[in-house]
């Protein structure tokens, strides 16, 4: 186990090595550098500012300069936010970004999971379609549309909820329209997704042993069949959390959450490279790290799943 | 008699047994699904809308989305002319300001009157006449706005909106703009937001459509050689496939749009390259699945045998056999490339103006939602709508292909 957790924690580093890879020469050979904007910066005032920030050395050498100084988490200097670090942006915001993307997870898990239990259990019967047609609606409303009408209807209408923000101006209720918006469609793919397989595990030879030996229904439910039937949303949960993960710029965006979302979106727009760059870093970390401890959790719900 | 025996099989009664072939036992499955069925119908309904939309506006059914009636500007949806709506929203405006007038004009009687004797506060140029003895300042709008030289924005506001509506009305039945019926409202500019809506789709759909393809036809190209041609090559392709997985590839289609530029960003080729190139790894895996569980059955045995080449049987024998699950999968494919499209252009890194897609409309509609809620709720409602059924479709697609398929859900 700990020597496979070992192998699999290395295996990241050739992923991360490709997406900075791609990512820096990517951006390094678009047209139009981040100065590009100043338009009369006299030619001398030009070469500072490259050599300021060692874009007057050849490419590898930037590569390779690049490099070192991600794998000291220094991410250098904002090319447009001139008093920060890129570190002081993402500092910031990770935090915030971070704990939105987890409640959402959690609230889409535990939603998700109680209303796929009762829908199965009460298969074919009025709870059963109004949860399939709540999780088919989920995965069709886009994140953008959905965050937006919350805002109308919670925000300007009923005036219950504050449209934007964060816990620091309104507390913890800012946090319940960004959350809701973010884990809906995972709360309404999990639901069906759970709904699914509890049906399947219910036909299974298993759980007919475990009546006919004449265990209670309850016991029956939550002992066997949630432990059989929780398989398909634990492989779940890795698409789930990156696509939170990339919902999250969208959400934050909407939302005005001061997370690492909006400066994402923020950079890739007035070209801010050390910011884009080291966006793309963080949230490869995250999600590789989440795909992983997934894959461990897989293994723990799962005896049939050797690691070797 | 022989013949027609031959024609047809023949059960072990002797009953004469009419083949059917997998798209029609298919079909029939799929009419069953009355959901899918339904959408079906609202897919095409949209692809057709979309296909027809430059002749409805040539007809004139349609209004050119890209005329701007400024007069028009905001108008909420309704089966009424134009004409009628605008000369309300003055009306409803000039009461409003009216109100604020009155509002004002008690304040400022108040303020007045706790300033008493304060005669130079009035500076405004409004007539203090006889009434200055008393202190109270009397502030009629009447009085200000035909003296003309108030500086009060509500009451320069009021006389203006006063004017423009005398003009409104005497041009309500020979101007053609205010017989204009928008089933659907205008937004800011005064453009048919019915208009916008299915130009919008016409973006929509096309890069979801050209995405799916050119996704699906990299993917099966891909996953059948993996599949078929197996050993190093296909370690070396899944190896690159999963490596692929793990990237955070809509982080990386961001980057790719911001690098391109302003410019070249509008052209919607870029969008769709830069999406379906990340798109295939799915397909490619699945279509590679099949093709390994195909590859020894006896029927490729026997091309083989007979001399066949290698993509004769990828292409003649293999592929057929996987078209249920390749279309739907990109069935499925298609409502999620909207989605990705709409997403980057919501944040304003994909379709560019004057070009609109279903993700920009919204994105215009958020900044107007509070007074405007149309502009968001049009375009939100058609698109929701659209991904709604194209979820449905692929589902019931999925069952009518393949009945055993493990991932029902």
């Amino acid at each position: 186990m700990a020597r496979y957790f070992i192998r699999r924690a290395l295996s990241l580093i050739p992923t991360l090595f490709i997406v900075i890879t791609l990512s820096f020469f990517l951006i390094r050979l678009a047209p139009g550098g981040p100065f590009a904007r100043e338009r009369d910066v006299p030619e001398a005032i030009l070469q500072n500012l490259l050599k300021r920030y060692h874009m007057d050395e050849p490419l590898f050498k930037q590569y390779l300069r690049y490099m070192g100084d991600v794998v000291r988490w220094d991410f250098g200097p904002s090319y447009r936010y001139r008093d920060l670090t890129v570190n002081e942006i993402i500092d910031k915001g990770l935090p915030v970004s971070m704990s939105l993307g987890v409640t959402s997870l959690l609230m889409a898990v535990i939603a998700g999971v109680s209303v796929g239990i009762v829908s199965a259990l009460k298969q074919n019967r009025w709870p059963d379609y109004i949860a399939v047609a709540v999780a088919v609606i989920g995965i069709s409303v886009p994140l953008f549309v959905m965050g937006p009408v919350l805002q109308l209807i919670f925000g300007m209408k009923l005036k219950i909820l504050p449209i934007g923000q964060w816990i620091s101006t309104h507390g913890i209720k800012a946090m319940i329209l960004p959350a809701v918006t973010l884990s809906f469609p995972y709360f309404a793919y999990i639901a069906r997704l759970s709904r699914a397989s509890i049906l399947e595990v219910l036909r299974s030879d298993y759980i007919r042993t475990a009546r006919a030996k004449g265990l209670k229904e309850s016991v029956v439910v939550w002992k066997h069949v949630l432990k059989g039937a929780m398989l398909p949303v634990v492989t779940y949960l890795g698409p789930a959390f990156s696509g939170i993960v990339v919902g999250s710029v969208v959400v934050e965006s909407v939302f005005l959450v001061p997370g690492i979302g909006r400066p994402f979106v923020q950079s890739a727009l007035n070209r801010d490279y050390t910011l884009i760059m080291a966006e793309v870093v963080v949230y490869s970390v995250i999600l590789i790290i989440a795909n992983l401890v997934v894959d461990l959790v897989y293994g723990l719900l799962d005896p049939r799943i050797s690691y070797k | 008699m022989a013949n027609k025996k031959a024609q047809h099989a023949v059960n072990e009664f002797n009953q004469v047994m009419k083949p059917v072939s997998l798209w029609a036992d298919a079909w029939k499955r799929l009419r069953k699904n009355k959901m899918a069925l339904i959408s079906l119908y609202v897919v095409s309904f949209y692809i057709i809308i979309s296909l027809f939309a430059p002749v409805l506006t040539s007809m004139g059914i349609l209004i050119d989305y890209r005329k701007q009636v400024i007069n028009n500007a905001s108008l909420p949806p309704s089966f009424r002319p134009a004409g009628e709506l605008v000369v309300k929203k003055i009306e409803a405006r000039i009461a409003s300001l009216e109100e604020r007038a009155k509002e004002k004009e008690q304040q400022q009687d108040a303020f007045s009157f706790f300033n008493f004797g304060a005669a130079e506060q009035p500076a405004e140029g409004g007539e203090m006449g006889d009434q200055g003895e008393t202190g109270a300042f009397s502030f009629t709008y009447e009085g200000a706005g035909f003296s003309g030289n108030t500086t009060d924005p509500v009451i320069r506001e009021l006389i203006s909106q006063k004017e423009t509506l005398e003009h409104v009305k005497a041009e309500l039945d020979t101007n053609p703009d205010y017989k204009l019926v928008y089933l659907l409202g205008t937004d800011d500019l005064g453009r048919d937001m019915l208009a916008r809506i299915i130009y919008g789709g016409r973006i929509s759909i096309a890069i979801g459509l050209v995405g799916t393809l050119t996704a699906a036809l990299v993917g099966i190209l891909i996953g059948s050689i993996s599949g078929y041609v197996g050993g190093w090559l296909d370690n070396l392709i899944m190896r690159v496939v999963d490596i692929m997985y793990g990237l955070p590839y809509m982080l990386i289609v961001i980057i790719i749009m911001a690098m391109i530029g302003e410019k070249a960003r509008g052209s919607f080729v870029v969008l769709f390259v830069a999406i379906a190139l990340v798109s295939w790894l799915t397909i490619s895996r699945v279509v590679r699945g099949q093709i390994i569980s195909l590859k020894n059955s006896e029927f490729v045995e026997a091309a083989r045998s007979m001399g066949a080449s290698t993509p004769r049987i990828i292409f003649r024998h293999l592929l057929p056999n996987t078209l249920g699950v390749i279309i739907v999968f990109s069935t499925l494919m298609m409502p999620s490339f909207i989605m990705n499209e709409s997403f980057l252009s919501f944040l304003g890194l994909g379709v560019s103006a004057p070009d609109a897609s279903w993700g920009t409309l919204v994105s215009e509609g958020v900044r107007a939602m509070e007074s405007y809620a149309w502009q968001l709720l049009g375009p939100g409602i058609a698109m929701t709508i659209f991904l709604f059924c194209m979820n449905f479709l692929g589902d019931g697609l999925r069952d009518a292909l393949d009945p055993q398929s493990k991932n029902r859900t």
